[in-house]
């Protein structure tokens, strides 16, 4: 039976269902077998299971995550990256034969650098592994870095990336997103990163009124009309 | 612990706001001398005798006016007591822990200090009660609540306001030595208002108000106090250099922005 | 040198059970819950409680430092209980003493059992209760607020914890002691509970009670406690009520 309603807004240990439904992301079942929420959230009930998209949170890394970091350290054998998470970030230097196969030229990296990179392997608790070798990661060059709740990227990113064609048409901006709540931006002008920077925002607070992609759209518009 | 992520500024930051000041920009639109807004809290928040919490921006502060009494300092039995104390509370910022204050904020505590002392903004004797044996002491705490850049001068916004604000028991000391304390009370007079203004110097430019990024990535920064008769009272100089020009510059500024800041002022005590 | 003293009220409570403040045993004070006041901390929250002005606020999962407290399979919770130098008639002097240690414990181990902390290892959940404004159950307020604000930051949690003090005055058993109450009465009891099971995760007495006297303030204790879950429920809803309200207003313009 199910007790609540979908995209309904649902507080942790709130009552989501009791009897066959199936434990999906961010919920958990009690001594009585009632299905509970573990974060604020919106409830999301895909046939039997249940889950709760939370609306806030700090980044938990997960492999093939695309994430958007800072070296913080660099000692002789590897590359340490802040990626606003509470587990920081390591990229071994390569060495010996490996050198041949990958852009050494990547490596180049000092402290406060900013990079495009990937998740390759998280333990959960101390060993996190990134990666730079693929085509398209490594350091990125000028530019803007805005943060963002990480739970509020898959809104930003939209459908098929509607919302995210939608910023990027509008504000005439290239546009990255880190799955850590990171964003690069190349905008023309000051202007545009503004009306970037309100958009976002906008994003983070109405992502769960349905229809945010036309607001976001007319209220782009109107920012940069003149 | 000072380094740890959050205050290692990535490049990218250091190096776009440095292009936006190169043509005249900053990070959130405004221009070189302009003030975030200012809003003022209304309600009760604290058990002082004076209080205020304000935002400057993103930025929020909670100051409250204790009064006490007591002896003066033997150097200046003709003077009332006035302690100031900053807490950079670790809920306003992640660089903040817990503990006493450490000298960043012990520094801001005496810069604001400072100001309002050069000045004599509270008259500090009349706050005398019997010379040499019984003053009126007032304690100056200062919360830091939210961290977005420029403590200085929000806290001294904020003092100013509690000050203003502060309304104190009378005392009078009888012929027997005995302390009475009355019902009526006595407002703090407010004979001065001299404001704080910090500049951060970025790419060879001053910008008043710096909000975090901005502080974080600033070569130098000057914090001036101006009195109600638009002299320079008081002065410190944060980290980095300035040459003459650049910090007479800053005190022109700061001497024309006097008004606006000191009509908000009087209007919310 | 106080320049204010206190005196104690003639009557505490009346014959009817009116106490000082007009309230009847069971009426707990006005009180307000706001989350998310803050900009830098992860999760905040703000509560007004009778004369209270209670601020907490989050920051976490984070990283430990130094690097040795960490804990291999689950989060480290810390705790800290402090009063602002301006939250009594007294100037309380800056700095933790023994009360403050004692609270920001008891505080922690109130809230901890709520935290999926094997959701969280190597990290640290830093959680911070700050008393602005104090006027009797600082720490039941501070948990209240504590609670709101690790759900605020989008922490993994069993359920909301609420908390409710409950005094005996005379023969009468209160719900939520006022300060008067607090310093004169004759037993003080704060309580917390994890919902929506109800377990127990602070309890304190302080003053004797008879066996039927101390049953009875559990179950006021739990009826209080009853309540301020709806209503940290119905503040962690508001805001996003609020903007599905304006977005909807806006598409009719």
């Amino acid at each position: 039976m199910l007790l609540v309603k979908n995209r309904e807004v649902v507080v942790p240990g709130q009552a989501l269902a009791k009897g066959k439904f199936k434990p999906g992301k961010d919920v958990y079942i009690d001594n009585s077998g009632v299905l509970r929420a573990k974060k604020l959230g919106l409830a999301d009930i895909k046939d039997n299971t249940i889950s709760v998209v939370p609306l806030s949170g700090i980044y938990i890394p997960k492999e093939g995550d695309i994430v958007i970091g800072i070296v913080s350290k660099i000692s002789g054998s590897t590359i340490i990256v802040d990626i606003r998470s509470p587990y920081q970030g390591a990229i071994p230097i390569p060495r010996g034969r490996t050198v041949e196969r990958v852009d050494m030229s990547k490596y180049d990296l000092h402290l406060g650098d900013v990079i495009l990179a990937k998740v390759k392997t998280f333990d959960g608790s101390s060993s996190l592994l990134l990666t730079i070798d693929m085509e398209g990661l490594g350091k990125l060059e000028e530019g803007f870095i805005l943060e963002v709740e990480p739970a509020k990227v898959p809104r930003i990113i939209g459908k098929r990336q509607s919302m995210l064609s939608i910023l990027r048409e509008k504000t005439k901006s290239e546009i990255i997103v880190g799955n850590n709540g990171r964003i690069w931006v190349k905008s023309p002008s000051l202007k545009e990163l503004l009306a970037l920077k309100k958009a976002l925002r906008k994003i983070e607070t109405e992502s769960h009124v349905s229809g945010l992609s036309d607001r976001i759209s007319s209220f782009l518009s109107e920012e940069l009309s003149d | 612990m000072m380094f740890n992520s959050e205050m290692l500024t990535h490049k990218l930051l250091r190096e776009y706001i440095k292009d936006l000041v190169a043509n005249d920009q900053r990070v959130d639109g405004r221009g070189f001398d302009e003030m975030r807004p200012i809003e003022v809290l209304n309600g009760t928040f604290t058990k002082a005798e004076g209080e205020a919490w304000i935002k400057l921006g993103k930025t929020q502060v909670l100051v409250g006016v204790k009064a006490d009494i007591g002896e003066p300092f033997p150097d200046t039995p003709d003077k009332g007591v006035l302690v100031s104390n900053t807490e950079l509370l670790p809920v306003a910022s992640p660089t903040f822990e817990p503990g006493p204050p450490n000298e960043n904020a012990i520094e801001i505590a005496r810069v604001v200090d400072r100001a309002i002392r050069s000045a004599d903004a509270i008259g500090l004797s009349s706050l005398v009660i019997e010379e040499g044996k019984l003053v009126y002491m007032l304690f100056l705490d200062m919360y830091v609540l939210d961290h977005d850049g420029n403590l200085e001068d929000a806290l001294t916004i904020a003092s100013l306001i509690a000050l203003g604000r502060t309304e104190v028991p009378k005392v009078i000391l009888k012929e027997d030595g005995e302390i009475e304390v009355k019902e009526e009370k006595w407002k703090v007079d407010l004979r001065d208002m001299p404001i704080n203004f910090t500049f951060a110097k970025i790419n060879g430019k001053l910008l008043l108000d710096p909000i975090l990024e901005e502080e974080n990535v600033a070569e130098a920064a000057i914090t001036l106090a101006i009195d109600k008769d638009r002299r320079v009272c008081s002065i410190q100089k944060k980290h980095g250099h300035f040459t003459m020009e650049e910090i007479i510059n800053a005190a022109g500024i700061a001497r024309d922005k006097w008004s606006e800041v000191a009509e908000m002022i009087k209007e919310v005590i | 040198m106080p320049l204010y003293v206190e005196k104690k009220p003639d009557v505490l409570i009346t014959e009817d059970g009116v106490r000082t403040d007009g309230r009847l045993p069971h009426e707990i004070r006005p009180i307000r819950m706001t989350v998310g006041i803050l900009d830098k901390a992860d999760g905040s929250a703000f509560i007004e409680w009778g004369g209270n002005r209670i601020l907490a606020a989050v920051f976490g999962p984070r990283e430990v430092h130094p690097k040795h407290l960490a804990l291999p399979d689950k989060a480290l919770i810390r705790t800290r209980y402090n009063m602002a130098p301006f939250s009594t008639p007294e100037r309380k002097r800056p700095g933790p003493d023994r009360r403050s240690v004692e609270l920001s414990k008891v505080i922690r181990e109130a809230i901890k059992p709520a935290i999926f902390v094997e959701n969280y290892p190597g990290s640290v959940i830093d959680i911070f209760v700050e008393v602005l404004r104090s006027d009797a159950g600082t720490r039941v307020a501070g948990v209240n607020a504590a609670s709101l604000a690790l759900a605020n930051a989008g922490i993994a949690m069993r359920g909301l914890v609420a908390a409710c003090a409950v005094g005996r005055v005379e023969n009468f058993i209160i719900c939520d002691p006022n300060h008067d109450e607090d310093m004169w009465g004759d037993a003080d009891m704060p309580m917390a509970m994890l919902m929506e099971s109800e377990k127990i995760t602070l309890l304190q007495t302080d003053g004797p009670m008879t066996d039927e006297q101390f049953k009875e303030a559990l179950e006021m204790g739990r009826r209080c406690i009853r309540f301020l879950y709806e209503m940290q429920k119905e503040a962690l809803k508001r805001p996003y009520l609020i903007v599905e309200r304006s977005v909807f207003e806006q598409g009719e313009v």
